[in-house]
């Protein structure tokens, strides 16, 4: 299975890398999203630690939809996606592949988005800014994949999907959003009371999800 | 069923909605036998396929491919089938060799099978290519390499010969030597020339079929429309 996974993920990132349709919009993307918000919210020293995480998770979030979105919209116009589900390599070991390689196309987009916040916001970037995002990824990738496998089967998908994801994912921003203000105010999440850590709740929910979407991906893909 | 059929459905019926786009049919085709489906468009060729490739449910009637149910036994099933749909499915940023690797990862094949796949469908010089800069015709010649690469015992070919010259309608007859098939095609001289017995469809009903034990030709397409009117 983890071939198949391997195989599945370098085939989208290699199609990616070399089509290069999507990574450099999602950049594009971020840096006006971060110049807008600026202005829009006229941010200062004194404010951006209240209103740079949110920001930050309001851009991850609409990245969040355009990329997993993509994952199988183009392969189900094609018909390659039914051409991958029609080999024995199972559809649980071939949405994982898709949704490792959109996993890593998001943190891609948080490579450009956290230096970014950083030259626009002021906002610090430090360790458990890096690992609260990171870790959010992962859930937020594993269902975002599921809802878009779900979405890519109707028409109006553009629409279905953000209605299907945005309420979901809304634990991510709750727990991140706080995690990334502590971290940004310079609280150590480490100090935080074990039942109340941000990056468990968040890793938490990751097992969550990825095992909702394994056991789902079946059923949305092949039935 | 007898241990030689490799297709046996009975009552077979596909509905979209209310729409009844096929059946209910029976269809007896034993290994190693090669079927035509001919039909005008509309007239369920595609739809029928798709359920002998596994990629539809039926919505009533019953399926067996290869001595086992459809239905229950997709995943076992897709290991022994091939198909081959209208559109050729290749990702145009990955090259040729790309391409027909992943699915032969996806098969637990390795590199000699691509190899193999590519020299029968003659696209052997062309392993480092684009598939995106192929021609249409080229795309789909890596299509039906894609479908015989892990060396299926029933292949499901939807009209296999769009785009292709002459050489790549050549190519057909090797591919199905040795195999159970089924294609559809509006082609009766192609029907012809690879199928030993034919389905014709109207309607998502079948019209006709027939093989060399009737002594009847396979009928030219302007003739398909008028079958079994009068």
């Amino acid at each position: 299975m983890l071939r198949v996974v391997v195989a599945v993920a370098v085939k989208d990132l290699r199609a990616e890398l070399r089509g290069r349709e999507l990574l450099p919009a999602l950049a594009q993307f971020v840096v006006l999203a971060l110049v807008i918000a600026e202005f829009a919210f006229d941010v200062d020293g004194s404010t951006a630690p209240r209103l740079a995480p949110g920001i930050l998770w309001l851009v991850l979030v609409f990245a969040g939809l355009v990329a997993f979105g993509r994952a199988f919209a183009a392969e189900k116009e094609s018909g390659s996606l039914e051409a991958l589900l029609l080999t024995p390599a199972g559809a649980g070991a071939i949405f994982a592949g898709k949704t490792l390689a959109a996993a890593a196309t998001l943190v891609a987009c948080e490579l450009v988005l956290l230096p970014a916040m950083a030259v626009f916001l002021g906002s610090p970037i430090s360790v458990e800014v890096v690992a609260t995002v990171l870790v959010a990824t992962v859930g937020m990738a594993a269902l975002g994949c599921l809802l878009a496998a779900l979405a890519a089967q109707t028409r109006a998908r553009e629409l279905l999907l953000p209605v299907l994801a945005l309420p979901i994912w809304i634990p991510f921003v709750v727990v991140g959003g706080r995690a990334v203000q502590a971290a940004m105010s310079g609280q150590s999440l480490a100090a935080m009371p074990l039942a109340g850590q941000p990056l468990l709740v968040l890793a938490d929910l990751d097992v969550l999800f990825l095992v909702v979407a394994s056991l789902a991906a079946r059923v949305v893909l092949d039935d | 069923m007898t241990a030689a059929a490799a297709v046996r459905a009975e009552g077979l019926v596909q509905r979209f909605g209310t729409h009844v786009a096929l059946g209910p049919l029976d269809l007896h085709l034993e290994c190693r036998a090669r079927l035509a489906v001919l039909g005008a468009n509309g007239a369920g060729k595609t739809t029928l396929l798709r359920m002998l490739a596994t990629a539809a449910h039926p919505a009533a009637g019953r399926l067996e491919l290869l001595g086992l149910d459809a239905t229950r036994h997709r995943r076992a099933l897709r290991a022994r089938l091939g198909y081959v749909g209208h559109r050729t499915a290749v990702y145009p940023e990955l090259t040729v060799l790309e391409n027909l690797g992943l699915f032969a990862t996806l098969h637990g094949l390795g590199r000699n099978e691509v190899d193999a796949a590519l020299a029968l469908v003659g696209l052997a010089a062309a392993g480092v290519w684009r598939a995106g800069r192929l021609s249409r015709g080229q795309q789909q010649r890596l299509a039906l390499a894609r479908a015989v690469v892990h060396r299926p015992e029933l292949l499901v070919l939807d009209e296999p010969d769009a785009s292709l010259d002459e050489a790549g309608r050549g190519l057909l007859d090797d591919l199905l030597a040795g195999r159970t098939a089924v294609l559809a095609t509006h082609d009766a001289g192609l029907a012809r020339e690879l199928c030993d017995r034919t389905l014709v469809l109207r309607d998502g009903r079948q019209v006709r079929g027939r093989g060399p034990a009737d002594g009847e030709d396979v009928p030219p397409p302007p003739v398909l429309a008028t079958v079994g009117r009068g």
